[in-house]
């Protein structure tokens, strides 16, 4: 044994500082899932209203808007009117935006989408597990979501007005991957 | 500092070193200084593990943990920590509360200011704490350490015992004696020998000396609760793997069924069951009061076996349990237990048996089950089909009066319809639907199928109802939930390590308490007959034994003068 005591001190304490680290700074580091600037935003798989599924992976590289709105929530149908007229002035320059919608049946989400006549996608989220993983507080809340795939802004609640959307927009694009 | 460590009989001991490893005689300076003293036996006096004369960094770091004093004050600020978390409900605790400033405005408005003192001191999470978790993984280093620093040193003294020891170590014993020696001491000793073997001792001999010992193993027992501890530990911070531990709460209404986040579970709940005592079983001086006596989901536990993780197709399910869950009887499946949490008295539509109606005839054309939950988008009855175009589960009107639903629940549920069939004009009519039996359901659905009417969408012709309704009190061709469950789910893959480390934990107790490691030493010079016995604990049996053996060897002694602490007392 006297042979090995100083490999096995060594061992006893680098297993040690192994778990007691990882056990401290779970506890240190206990996750929030708040999304704020700068953090990559979580996956998803979605279907839209036609039955297509969309990847979160599918808008890599693109500046991206996500939306979560729900027709029960009255900001979010008043600003879903300026979402789609700031889409049709910057999708040409390769905006992306979706339209997740917040649990609703689909045949509610859809009455009110071709009331408005939005043509960018709107996925349905089920059993609020999307809205869940990004810790949604507050409807509606909007992702501004840079082409390098870090989140550059969070908007929550109120509505926002075409010139909000449009400064935020140019950012985003101005912002290269 | 500088100490000889070589005894007088040659041997080379290590630094630290109480009595000499191989005759016993005292080396350690307090205990060299009264002549007379009972001897410090612990670890067999032997050095411990890692002390050492010139201490290395790593070294001073292994010292500290293998301090037993260190390990006390530990145990104690562990202890001291534990106690600050009883003071208030812990975070943990708190269902619907996710946010730091959701739990800090919660608080602040139960306990007012103390309350926001110990959020901000983190005391609202005192378990999950970096600084608590510290002590514990500080705990088990101690553990470790002290155990390893002892158990090796202790080993190797024990499995390589002189017989022959100084006449000092044994006349320093608790139980001694010393005496003439009038007998052949040969057959004294082989006499003596045969006695203790009688009693269970092992005995060595080596010419005029004799060394006899009896449940060696017992000195095991502190260490092998010492690993039980150590495993336990390990399961309590192995909890902090998430796929490890699950602690979480599900809200079900009857007939709704539900992922269990996190997992490949589906939860259904059945049916939920609120039964209150009636006043025959009560005590006198309760009755007339709502005493509950079941709480009860029948649920049914189903496993995603097919289209999981496909947002297009419905997940296909497979019922793997059923089990009615009451307070302290669980649905339990592979690790997952979901128990009985709450409940909140709620009606809540699932789904309407409606019939369409032709005013005109006054005849039923059909009828149909309506669901409040992803209602079916077509219906055919008989000639005429009916086509779901618009839904309001909590129906309201917006800033613009436009027709809205206000939640996501059918608190009052709106269906528009568009019905085509015989004798209606080819873009179909349109009819609102409420199910909700209430005056405002009905006089809202009265105006909307009237504007309806005006603008040409329908002609008035239908109606689409429920029959009967209400049948004595009751709610009638109309499927509703009364309660929504509230269940908690847990599972504890670190569950079985804390039993099996508890399980150790107590063998080693068991080993340690109920036997005594006794040891008689005999050494005779002459006709100077000395004897010495250790044990540690229980004196008095290793006295009975001693003088038990003696007389049987025509010795007579009283146990009690054995002792030797006699002159003390």
């Amino acid at each position: 044994m006297g042979r090995y005591r100083k490999p096995v001190q060594y061992i006893i304490l680098a297993v040690v500082l192994l778990i007691g680290g990882y056990a401290i700074g779970n506890s240190l580091f206990s996750k929030s899932v708040v999304l704020t600037k700068g953090d990559k935003p979580p996956g998803f798989r979605l279907a839209d209203l036609n039955n297509v599924v969309h990847d979160m992976e599918d808008y890599e590289g693109k500046p991206l808007i996500i939306n979560f709105w729900g027709t029960f929530c009255p900001p979010c149908r008043n600003e879903m009117p300026a979402l789609q007229h700031q889409y049709d002035k910057w999708k040409g320059q390769g905006l992306e935006l979706i339209g997740i919608n917040l649990s609703e049946d689909k045949l509610t989400a859809e009455s009110f989408i071709r009331q408005i006549g939005v043509d960018f996608p709107i996925l349905l989220d089920k059993d609020k597990k999307t809205e869940r993983k990004y810790g949604l507080k507050q409807y509606p809340t909007t992702f501004f979501i840079a082409p390098t795939g870090e989140i550059q802004e969070v908007v929550i609640g109120g509505v926002l007005t075409e010139e909000e959307i449009d400064k935020r927009i140019e950012r985003l694009i101005q912002t290269k991957s | 500092m500088f100490q000889n460590t070589k005894c007088e009989c040659g041997h080379q001991n290590p630094v630290g070193t109480v009595l000499c490893e191989s005759c016993g005689k005292p080396l350690d300076e307090a205990l060299l200084k009264d002549e007379n003293a009972l001897l410090e036996m612990r670890y067999d006096g032997v050095a411990r593990r890692s002390q050492k004369a010139n201490p290395h960094f790593v070294d001073r770091i292994w010292n500290f943990f293998s301090s037993v004093k260190i390990a006390v004050y530990l145990i104690v600020i562990t202890l001291i920590g534990a106690a600050f978390g009883t003071i208030l409900q812990q975070e943990s605790t708190i269902i619907n509360l996710t946010e730091r400033s959701e739990f800090a405005a919660y608080y602040k408005e139960q306990h007012g200011t103390f309350g926001v003192i110990y959020h901000a001191l983190g005391l609202s999470r005192t378990y999950e704490s970096w600084w608590f978790i510290g002590l514990l993984v500080m705990i088990g280093t101690s553990l470790v350490v002290c155990s390893l620093d002892r158990v090796l040193p202790l080993y190797r003294a024990l499995s390589k015992q002189q017989i022959r020891k100084h006449l000092q170590f044994i006349n320093r014993q608790h139980v001694v004696y010393s005496g003439e020696l009038t007998q052949d001491k040969q057959e004294w000793l082989d006499r003596f020998a045969k006695e203790l073997k009688r009693k269970r001792y092992r005995v060595w001999r080596e010419d005029g000396a004799l060394l006899a010992e009896k449940n060696r193993f017992s000195r095991w027992g502190p260490y092998i609760n010492h690993i039980g501890l150590i495993v336990f530990l390990l399961a309590v911070l192995g909890r902090s793997i998430p796929a490890w531990h699950m602690d979480q709460y599900l809200t079900l209404y009857e007939g709704e069924t539900r992922q269990i986040p996190g997992t490949n579970y589906y939860l259904k709940n059945d049916k939920f069951t609120l039964d209150y005592y009636s006043d025959e079983e009560l005590a006198s001086n309760q009755k007339g009061t709502k005493v509950v006596k079941l709480y009860e989901t029948k649920a049914r536990l189903y496993e995603c076996t097919d289209a999981c993780d496909d947002p297009t197709r419905e997940p296909v399910l497979t019922e793997v349990k059923q089990h009615d869950i009451r307070v302290n009887s669980a649905l339990a499946y592979k690790g997952l237990k979901v128990y009985q949490n709450s409940f909140q008295e709620k009606v809540r539509f699932i789904s309407v048996h409606a019939t369409l109606k032709d005013k005109v005839n006054g005849t039923d054309i059909g009828s149909f089950d309506l669901k409040m939950n992803q209602p079916e988008e077509e219906y055919k009855l008989g000639e005429y089909t009916l086509r779901l175009i618009d839904y309001y589960p909590d129906f309201g009107l917006d800033e613009q009066t436009r027709p809205m639903t206000k939640s996501r629940d059918p608190n009052n549920p709106a269906f528009v319809f568009r019905i085509a069939g015989p004798g209606i004009q080819d873009r179909g009519e349109v009819y609102v639907y409420f199910p909700m039996p209430s005056e405002k359901s009905k006089y809202y659905e009265t105006i909307l199928n009237e504007s309806f009417k005006q603008r040409g969408d329908n002609s008035g012709r239908f109606s689409i109802q429920v029959d009967n309704p209400i049948v004595d009190g009751q709610m009638n061709n109309i499927e509703y939930s009364a309660f929504t469950t509230y269940l908690n789910i847990r599972m504890d893959r670190a569950m079985p390590y804390v039993w099996v480390g508890a399980a150790i934990s107590m063998i080693g107790l068991i080993m340690g308490f109920y036997w005594q490691h006794r040891r008689i030493w005999i050494r005779i010079d002459g006709d100077k007959l000395a004897l010495g016995g250790h044990t540690n604990k229980n004196t008095y049996g290793l006295r009975a034994d001693v003088a038990g053996a003696l007389g049987k060897t025509r010795i007579e002694v009283d146990p009690k003068t054995l002792d030797n602490r006699r002159n003390e007392r």
